[in-house]
């Protein structure tokens, strides 16, 4: 960090070319030139064949943000990751605090909340769709076993129940905040906790007043990763319920893939693309921001 | 673990066995659909379901090929994003010029690009490349998706290396490359596994690229297969109990990954994103 120190740390063009240059190169192709070809794109009605594009300056981005449905997967989008957050924050907590309280068998349990989450999306949602289908699905199969017939609704058909069944998937998908949790309560000072339990507090209490404040940056982690993702979420919503029925559970992922692949305006999809893209960029620069003030 | 909670939690005796219950009782819950997916692979045709879907082609695409496949994405992928993280994550760690801070900050920013926001630039680049059903089409998407998150894991496991080291070296006379090689690239050996396990991990959760850039049965991954074998099986009792022992099947190479590489993937997915 010291003057002294400069002459070694100069950056010379051969220098940078070795050590950026491939960088630069992912960047440039990846996102760079995607991001201005999603540009372009936007303002043209092509078909995906991208021949013959005609300029038709805002129409896309207009038609975009009137289409109740795009709005709708936005919206749908927030949701879900609301879902998802108050879980991992209440769930994911609970689990993560009880597994360090000295439960036997303890990574097997915490390799059942987190094996759902690193396994492909598709299998997962697809496991869901297969158990919650109407007549052959096991859900169905078990309740009417029990002669519960009244019970065995169609899932993924109805509107309210599918978007249910999202939902659910996205609770499902735990994983990720028990393992956040149990990272950072290995490195808690243990301090407060002993002066507090000497104190006679409660358990509850210790848990709401002591260690769930404690964790501030690890919420922060949770609330704002679980956003992110929710935008990389695609996969459970394609295996599951494919958006439908009629849109009701579309995210901003399955919305901008319809209208990327098929269709005869990918210029459309591209428009939808591109504000998905800037989302998710505000995003990352809140993430960015909020875990550089805390180092 | 922790000490903590240990000594300091549920100290009552009863209250401790209502939580622990509790726990298992989400445990359960939590494993009912693999469980109950695992138990459905043997509906209607008991273990020959799996037998069918190993030793015969689902719409002519082989099982085995799948895991290849994924196999062979994930380590080109990991390469690449190993490679050229810790090239990157050198660079900022070593040198001052100007604007460094904007360059970083324009690197991380691409953190969290949904892999559906560049379908259409993708297909474009794909064709015009010559890419279609060759493995980087898909392996370089999602290089470049990791990347900022490699460049983040490298830099920040890099601050925390005495520079002395560096310098010493660089008094010696060795170039950059070289100090690179020799020096920087064994210390960060630690944060170059993880990142390597945490892109196979999402190698063989990708479906999305090989969907749209893969249509040769013989490219196929297990991830895009979960999709090609539910077209192509039927709704006749065999079909279903073979797609269900497909499904199990397919978990696999996903599988594999997770449990060899579970101390990695954990390591690099909370020192990405606790950072203390």
């Amino acid at each position: 960090m010291t003057r002294r120190r400069a002459l070694i740390r100069k950056l010379g063009l051969k220098d940078a070319l070795f050590f950026f240059g491939p960088l630069i190169l992912f960047y440039s192709v990846f996102y760079l030139f995607s991001t201005g070809f999603l540009i372009y794109a936007s303002l043209q009605r092509m078909a995906i064949s991208l021949r013959n594009p005609r300029f038709v300056e805002f129409d896309n981005f207009r038609l975009l943000l009137t289409d109740p449905n795009f709005l709708t997967a936005l919206q749908n989008n927030i949701i879900f990751a609301v879902v998802a957050i108050v879980a991992g924050l209440t769930i994911g907590f609970f689990i993560a605090v009880t597994l360090s309280a000295g439960v036997r068998a303890k990574s097997l349990i915490y390799a059942v909340f987190l094996l759902p989450t690193l396994m492909p999306l598709a299998l997962i949602a697809s496991v869901f769709r297969m158990l919650l289908e109407s007549r052959f699905g096991g859900v169905n199969e078990t309740l009417r076993g029990l002669g519960l017939d009244v019970l065995a609704l169609n899932w993924l058909i109805e509107p309210t129940l599918a978007f249910g069944v999202v939902c659910m998937l996205f609770v499902y998908l735990i994983g990720l905040p028990v393992m956040y949790y149990t990272a950072n309560l290995a490195t808690i000072n243990t301090s407060v906790l002993e002066a507090a339990v000497l104190d006679g507090a409660k358990t509850g209490r210790v848990m709401r007043e002591i260690l769930f404040p404690l964790m501030k940056g690890t919420h922060r982690t949770i609330v704002l990763s679980t956003l992110l993702l929710s935008f990389r979420a695609f996969d459970v919503v394609f295996f599951s319920t494919q958006g439908g029925p009629a849109g009701t559970t579309e995210i901003a992922g399955t919305y901008v893939y319809r209208f990327s692949t098929t269709g005869t305006n990918i210029g459309y999809g591209s428009a939808a693309a591109l504000i998905v893209m800037i989302v998710a960029l505000i995003l990352a620069t809140l993430q960015l921001f909020w875990t550089r003030g805390r180092s | 673990m922790t000490a903590v909670a240990k000594d300091f939690l549920y100290r009552r005796k009863r209250e401790r066995a209502i939580m622990f219950a509790l726990l298992a009782m989400l445990a359960v819950l939590w494993a009912l659909p693999l469980i109950a997916a695992v138990a459905r692979a043997f509906a209607f045709n008991g273990v020959q379901n799996f037998t069918d879907v190993i030793f015969n082609d689902i719409g002519g695409i082989s099982l085995a090929r799948t895991y290849a496949n994924t196999f062979v994405i994930a380590i080109i992928h990991a390469f690449c994003v190993v490679v050229v993280s810790a090239l990157a994550g050198y660079g900022f760690y070593i040198f001052e010029f100007r604007l460094k801070t904007v360059f970083y900050f324009t690197v991380l920013v691409f953190l969290a690009v949904p892999a559906t926001s560049i379908l259409v630039p993708l297909f474009f680049i794909t064709r015009e490349l010559g890419l279609r059903d060759n493995y980087l089409a898909v392996a370089l998407p999602e290089a470049a998706l990791t990347l900022p998150f490699g460049v983040l894991l490298v830099r920040n496991f890099a601050e925390e290396i005495p520079r002395s080291l560096i310098e010493a070296a660089a008094i010696d006379g060795a170039s950059h490359p070289r100090i690179w090689r020799e020096i920087f690239l064994p210390i960060c050996k630690p944060a170059l596994i993880n990142i390597g396990a945490l892109s196979m991990m999402w190698s063989s959760q990708d479906f999305l690229f090989p969907s749209l850039f893969f249509s040769s049965p013989e490219m196929t991954t297990a991830a895009q297969a979960v999709l090609r074998f539910k077209e192509y099986l039927g709704a006749t009792p065999d079909d279903i109990g073979r797609y269900n022992a497909s499904l199990v099947l397919l978990a696999v190479p996903a599988l594999l990954i997770i449990v060899f590489g579970l101390r990695f993937i954990t390591n690099g997915l909370t020192s990405g994103g606790v950072k203390e």
